[in-house]
């Protein structure tokens, strides 16, 4: 029996394994158990709280019932990826990422209860009505800051939801917040980021000319360009968004220096809104050789990023080379600023967009009374369709926007693209 | 919630935490720290030394771990097991069938030989004799053993509980909508009417030990208040499923009373557990993924929780025939169908708990870590093979670490759960006014995280810790167990619980893959509770402290055979005059 029973220790030792586990989870709770309870699918919260843009409409309210939308549907749709639905299906919607502040935790007590906390946004939500109708049921996603403060002013991903609509059929993609959460092959408005870096390291940059005919090839490879524009300054090379011109010039700067500007100024790693992260860019790593190097530069090849990476670096040329942080919340706090470009490369990059949409986009005529600096961009997909994206800022003391229009798929940039700048912006600027 | 529910809600809070932790404290004092005298049946003399004999299977032998130690080189570590059985004939056997055992001069080969009061054992030239003690002796004997609950009243921890329960309903009260109240109340009455008159029961007959039942009534009771917040409409059928539980577990101990009619009915009880298994590959329903219900007349229940029960029956052995047949062929196959049939049902979770158990009894039968290994290993090719054939179960576990990642799908039960269990912190939020009840199988599978929210981490804990207890005390009995039967089920029992509750509460909260168990009398469901009242039976049979347990036959209802034994030793004594 002794011999028998000396091996119940077995018992013992399971006893034991339960212990270390109970114990790993005492661990974890301390460690974590504010993170969980904090998570929007808990419902362990009396609280009462609104979340308002910022004119004080209401775009979302909690009481002890649960969640309320704001009455008027295309204020909710317009809206949807900003505030998220009740079941979390938007992973940037701030009923996802902020209810944690519409409540209270502690280790003893668990989620408190009977907190009145309310949320006002950045976000102007009839400048986000204005987006949505401009998409007009495209696919796409528009972003507007204020470059000199860092409020997020406009949010739109389309497609969107109704989030009070249970049954509704999600539209394909319908739950992807196309500003934040994913990349797309930028094109021209690549041309950008290849200047900022031709700027800052070939000196005599304005002194060159460049000759285009339509076509050149690289040991062997063909680039086109999208017309035949002869010879050409650098600064006209970017209005006439010419691919001869900036596929030698990102030769010249070599793949190396090109990767550390797109690495630097935020375009490869995830970025973050507020805390929400933001999907990553992706540029060519391994070696590629100069052709491929060519079409990398231009924006095309394997090139891939995130409307919401662009919108930091229009910010920052717009505020003289500073980044105010874009901010989704209004938290009273002072932006935080950092050197995102020199200078003088933002003061050149200013003058071009500006003399691009000046000359080149008819400003006067195509966006009446807005003094724009803009980059058209028309990724070519290698099916026949293009995105169409359209970028730049206002150079307006009183209105210093910046903003990013991108339309999946959706032809030419300046023509697609084009109109919804104008239309968000003017609401921004005249309401 | 007005002032004064703000007010109750606060002070039955802190009133379950301490009630709780006053009857685990009071039930750990008399289960593990109190002295207990083992029981005595007779003794062997070597020369001027008298060994007691302690048990009723007994190895004789000069090892340390021998129960009869002979330090004599002459006697191998192991030599012979002494038996006596329910009545009162003593045998006793070669172990390794050497030849090299006499009893009276007799040679004893393989078989065992029978022994009376006075007979000459020679192991190997070492003689020594065998003093059985006469009825009147060992009653003697029996009164001078501390009792059970001589320091700690049962019927004060009982008390205390019966208080818990009442402020768990006063907490129902407050959250319940008032037609649900009734049927609450009327659950909670019928654990405190059980469990009073099964005290009492137990008073009458003269059984003093009750830990084991008032910490199975306390996790029933907790059991109750879950079922009370997330069903309450079908409150009904857990009420008549413990009345039903309570009643098995007292059928189940007295069965085991007799140790040759349970040690008999091994077999008829593998062929039952076997073709309840068979009914459940066959017929039973698939409630995703697993198929392990099966529908009877509108009832539907688990056999798997029923073969746990003869699982245990049938892995438990004497010592003397764990010796006469030392190979474990026939468990071992009994226990690969029981594993393969759960795999076959997809039931991963119950046939890992099975597997566990397997590997705790096979150890204690054979004590060889060898046997282990290989088991584990086997086991592991098994399941590669398995993977590897099915990748589809391994998709089953691939969100296993990750469920933050996937809270829409995957992660879905897991990531609830925890949020839940965290925003009930260390005193919840109150039974009934919890949010988890609404998810899927929260009242079962994810018991641990809706105790955790409703009635806080700290009573979760003591729900564990119960558990926990209950193992020490299956640990500790088995030492002083009359028969290996006894020991081997009360292990394989608390093993087999501790294992399906680490895999309930881990699983929920995705420290181990989300596999789909119930936690031990908790988890609301017919069968989980029928099984887990009835092994709380084998915990009673291994349990002889000094009347105790009903499922113990006391010192003086065993007799039988003594009177012949005597007469046989009159007439020798004759002879020898």
């Amino acid at each position: 029996m002794r011999k028998l029973t000396n091996r119940a220790v077995s018992v013992l030792i399971i006893a034991a394994l339960v212990i270390i586990g109970l114990n790993l989870y005492i661990l974890r709770y301390i460690d974590e158990g504010r993170e969980w309870a904090m998570a929007f699918s808990n419902l362990n919260t009396d609280s009462t709280g609104d979340l308002m843009d910022r004119n004080g409409v209401v775009l979302a309210s909690l009481d002890e019932r649960g969640v309320h939308f704001n009455s008027d549907e295309t204020i909710r749709v317009s809206n949807y990826h900003v505030t998220g639905d009740a079941w979390g299906r938007t992973s940037t919607g701030l009923m996802v990422n902020y209810w944690g502040r519409l409540q209270d935790f502690s280790l003893i007590t668990g989620s408190t209860n009977s907190r009145t906390a309310s949320l006002t946004l950045n976000i102007d939500s009839r400048i986000n009505r204005a987006a949505y109708y401009a998409l007009a049921g495209r696919k796409g996603a528009v972003l507007m800051c204020n470059y000199k403060t860092g409020e997020l002013l406009c949010m739109v991903s389309t497609p969107a939801m109704d989030p009070i609509d249970v049954s509704a059929i999600p539209e394909d993609g319908a739950f992807i917040n196309r500003c934040l959460s994913a990349s797309f092959t930028p094109g021209s408005v690549f041309k950008l980021i290849t200047a900022a870096a031709v700027i800052e390291n070939i000196p005599n940059i304005d002194e060159l000319s460049f000759y285009c005919e339509g076509e050149y090839k690289v040991a062997g490879v063909p680039i086109i360009c999208s017309g035949e524009h002869y010879t050409q300054t650098f600064e006209q090379a970017l209005s006439n968004s010419c691919n001869v011109a900036f596929s030698q010039l990102a030769i010249r700067l070599g793949q190396d220096k090109l990767l550390r500007y797109v690495k630097n100024l935020g375009f490869v790693d995830p970025q973050k809104l507020d805390g929400i992260p933001t999907a990553s860019g992706s540029f060519p790593t391994e070696f590629i050789g100069d052709p491929e190097l060519g079409w990398a530069g231009i924006g095309q090849s394997t090139d891939m990023i995130c409307p919401y990476s662009l919108l930091r670096f229009v910010c920052a040329v717009g505020n003289g080379g500073v980044l105010c942080e874009p901010k989704l919340v209004s938290d009273g706090k002072e932006p935080v600023k950092s050197r995102y470009l020199q200078e003088s490369t933002a003061d050149k990059l200013k003058q071009m967009m500006a003399y691009n949409a000046a000359n080149h986009y008819q400003g006067s005529l195509n966006f009446p009374g807005l003094a724009l600096c803009a980059k058209t961009g028309t990724a070519e997909l290698g099916d026949g369709t293009s995105h169409a994206w359209f970028t730049g800022f206002l150079d307006d003391e009183e209105h210093p926007y910046a903003f990013v229009v991108f339309i999946e798929r959706g032809g030419g940039g300046l023509s697609q693209a084009g109109p919804v700048a104008n239309s968000v912006l003017q609401t921004a600027v005249h309401g | 919630m007005d002032l004064f529910g703000t007010y109750m809600l606060n002070l039955s809070r802190v009133v379950l935490i301490a009630l709780a932790i006053a009857i685990l404290v009071r039930c750990l004092r008399s289960m593990l720290r109190e002295h207990y005298d083992p029981e005595v049946w007779g003794y062997i003399r070597v020369g001027k030394e008298k060994l007691p004999i302690k048990h009723w299977e007994n190895i004789i032998g000069r090892s340390k771990a021998a129960d009869i130690r002979i330090d004599d080189t002459g006697v191998r570590r192991v030599h012979a097991v002494l038996v006596r059985d329910d009545k009162g004939a003593w045998r006793i056997q070669d172990v390794f069938g050497r030849g090299k055992l006499w009893v009276n001069r007799g040679y004893v080969c393989s078989a065992s030989a029978e022994l009376r009061d006075g007979d000459v054992i020679n192991l190997n030239g070492v003689c020594m004799r065998l003093q059985d003690l006469p009825l009147e002796k060992r009653e003697d004997l029996e009164k001078k053993r501390i009792g059970v609950g001589k320091n700690l009243s049962p019927a004060l921890t009982l008390f205390e509980l019966t208080v818990f329960q009442l402020f768990l309903l006063l907490q129902h009260a407050l959250s319940a909508k008032p037609n649900a109240l009734p049927m609450i109340a009327l659950g909670f009455g019928t654990l405190i009417v059980l469990e009073w008159s099964c005290y009492n029961a137990m008073r009458i007959i003269g059984r003093l030990g009750y830990e084991v039942e008032t910490l199975a009534f306390f996790l029933s009771t907790i059991g109750m208040s879950v079922a009370a917040s997330s069903t309450p409409n079908d409150l009904y059928k857990q009420v008549l499923l413990l009345i039903a539980s309570v009643a098995l577990f007292l059928f189940h101990g007295w069965w085991l009373r007799d140790l040759r009619r349970s040690a008999r009915m091994r077999i008829p009880v593998a062929l039952f557990a076997l073709l309840l298994l068979a009914v459940n590959v066959g017929f039973s329903e698939a409630v995703l993924g697993a198929k392990n219900w099966l529908e009877i007349g509108g009832y539907s229940f688990q056999p798997s929780e029923l073969v746990k029960v003869a699982f245990v029956y049938v892995g438990s052995s004497t010592l003397d025939r764990l010796y006469r047949s030392r190979n474990l062929i026939s468990f071992i196959a009994f226990s690969a169908i029981c594993v393969v049939a759960l795999a076959l049902i997809g039931d991963f979770g119950t046939a890992l708990v099975f597997f566990v158990t397997f590997l705790t009894i096979s150890y204690m039968r054979s004590g060889s870590i060898g046997t282990v290994l290989l088991a584990i290993s086997a086991a592991g090719l098994a399941g590669f093979l398995a993977v590897s054939v099915k990748p589809y179960i391994a998709q089953r576990f691939s969100s296993w670490g990750h469920v933050w990642e996937d809270v829409y799908d995957k992660g879905y039960q897991q990531t609830r759960a925890m949020s839940a269990a965290a925003s009930g912190g260390l005193i919840g939020k109150g039974a009934g006014s919890g949010w988890l009840k609404g998810i899927f199988a929260a009242n079962t599978d994810m018991v641990f995280a809706m105790t955790c929210e409703e009635l806080g981490l700290i009573l979760a804990l003591c729900m564990v810790f119960a558990v926990l207890l209950l193992a020490f005390f299956a640990v500790r009995s088995a030492r002083q167990g009359r028969s290996a039967f006894y020991a081997i089920a009360a292990c394989a029992t608390m093993s087999m619980m501790l294992v399906q509750m680490g895999l309930n509460i881990f699983g929920s909260l995705d420290i181990l893959p989300f596999t789909g168990v119930t936690f031990p009398f908790v988890s609301r469901g017919g069968s989980s509770l029928l099984a887990s009242w009835m092994m709380m039976a084998y915990l009673k049979g291994a349990d002889n402290r000094r009347e105790a347990s009903f499922a113990v036959r006391p010192v003086n209802k065993l007799r039988s055979a003594q009177p012949p034994a005597k007469v046989n030793q009159h007439n020798e004594g004759a002879k020898k005059a």
